[in-house]
């Protein structure tokens, strides 16, 4: 993984005041805000923003990098661990605790970057093991990304939590956990997967928080998730629009069906699929949003029947514009 | 030098069969009773009887993701939850606007 240069993805000097970083972050966030950003990247780039924010908003989390990056610049494992990927220099993180680790490929996708959950786990230092009170650990956030096929017919995916613990030597070493999470058939994007016990540890013999994993589905090639609802894309020749047809359709729950294009359909009406949808109570149900595709006039046969038609049903779409059909 | 073990954990989807106390949504946010009871108060959140005991309240994913999403707002930029209340609800109809687009097959230029 690359080291992440925090100070340059929020635009800013490693010198910058509290105030410079709130600032910053405020002005990115209003640019690459997915919900209003124009920028094809808006996505990824405010993934980041958010990272280094969260970060460098934080004083003990901005000194532990600030140290990082003196170690990096220095040569202390700026590197690499054989492969060309960053690895946190050996004891630079004292001082600090680190408990989430790299997710477990395309199965675990946190919201924030590998470098970051590798430096920062759950961004909770190491102060907090020894105070002196009793409360429950923190409940901690991540996402899981699955395909539309897992959410309706449920899957088990593995996902690796890195923790730094002492071990019986007294020696800092890495515990993978490796936890595996059965996800239910029927679940949503954006609805939250809840692992009991898998956050931080209580404090003062109290039980340790939870694991929330949001919900998130992958872009399919066929379908788009909308709630329990799914939308596909469904061409249709321009007889079949026309005269009605029979046309196989593949479901995301696995077969096909034949689907009954009624005659005269238009571009872009919508048939419904009762309950093809995902999975649940009440089951959702997958939209078919007829394209109709023009077959191409590439031969004298092909250029003959266009002209047929032409003649055979005189047609002018642009009558409502007030022109000739010429 | 490290270890590797496995662990089989629970899942559950926070949901009708599975909801959240409020105890547990304000846990979820690193906050307090308190503070989910201004959510309700707003709006932010939904419960089907405000006027009942807040030990009553169960919370599905979507408060939860309205509830994070107002905490951050509250953080990062430093809003009034009567604000962040507005905000979220301007999101949401942008969102939902996107969504209608969308299924009408309605592209972005």
């Amino acid at each position: 993984m690359d080291f992440k240069d925090y100070y340059k993805t929020l635009g800013i000097e490693r010198t910058a005041s509290e105030e410079d970083v709130r600032k910053a972050y405020r002005k990115l966030a209003r640019k690459y805000h997915p919900d209003v950003s124009k920028e094809p990247d808006a996505q990824a780039r405010m993934r980041d923003i958010n990272e280094a924010n969260d970060v460098l908003r934080d004083k003990e989390k901005r000194a532990a990098y600030d140290a990082l990056a003196d170690r990096v610049a220095q040569g202390y494992g700026a590197g690499s661990d054989g492969h060309g990927n960053y690895q946190p220099p050996p004891g630079w993180d004292q001082g600090f605790e680190f408990h989430r680790g790299p997710g477990a490929g395309p199965a675990d996708h946190a919201e924030f970057s590998e470098f970051f959950s590798s430096v920062f786990g759950k961004g909770e230092h190491r102060g907090a093991q020894s105070r002196q009170y009793r409360a429950r650990g923190e409940d901690h956030h991540a996402a899981i990304e699955i395909s539309v096929e897992d959410a309706i017919k449920g899957a088990e995916r593995e996902i690796v939590l890195r923790a730094l613990e002492v071990d019986t030597k007294g020696q800092p070493a890495y515990v993978n956990r490796t936890l595996s999470v059965k996800i239910p058939a029927g679940v949503r994007p954006g609805q939250f997967i809840r692992l009991a016990g898998q956050g931080m540890p209580g404090h003062g013999g109290e039980a340790p928080g939870d694991l929330y994993l949001e919900v998130r589905i992958a872009q399919h090639k066929l379908y788009r998730v909308e709630g329990r609802d799914l939308y596909m894309t469904l061409p249709v020749t321009p007889t079949e629009a026309a005269l009605g047809a029979q046309v196989q359709v593949p479901t995301p729950g696995g077969g096909v069906v034949e689907v009954t294009v009624p005659p005269n359909a238009r571009n872009g009406l919508k048939l419904r699929l009762k309950e093809r949808g995902l999975p649940g109570k009440p089951a959702g149900h997958l939209y078919l949003l007829l394209e109709i595709a023009l077959p191409p006039a590439d031969s004298e046969a092909a250029r003959q029947a266009y002209e047929q038609l032409a003649k055979a049903a005189p047609f002018n779409p642009r009558r409502h514009l007030g022109t000739s059909g010429g | 030098m490290s270890s590797h073990t496995v662990i089989t954990v629970t899942a559950t989807v926070v949901g009708d069969v599975y909801p959240l106390a409020a105890g547990e949504l304000a846990h979820a946010c690193g906050a307090e009773i308190d503070w989910v009871v201004q959510l309700v108060e707003l709006g932010i959140v939904g419960v089907p009887e405000p006027g009942a005991s807040p030990d009553d309240w169960r919370f599905q994913s979507a408060d939860l993701q309205s509830a994070l999403e107002a905490r951050r707002l509250e953080r990062d930029f430093g809003v009034g939850l009567d604000a962040a209340a507005l905000i979220l609800a301007l999101q949401n109809e942008v969102r939902r606007l996107k969504a209608v687009l969308q299924a009408e097959g309605v592209r972005r230029s």
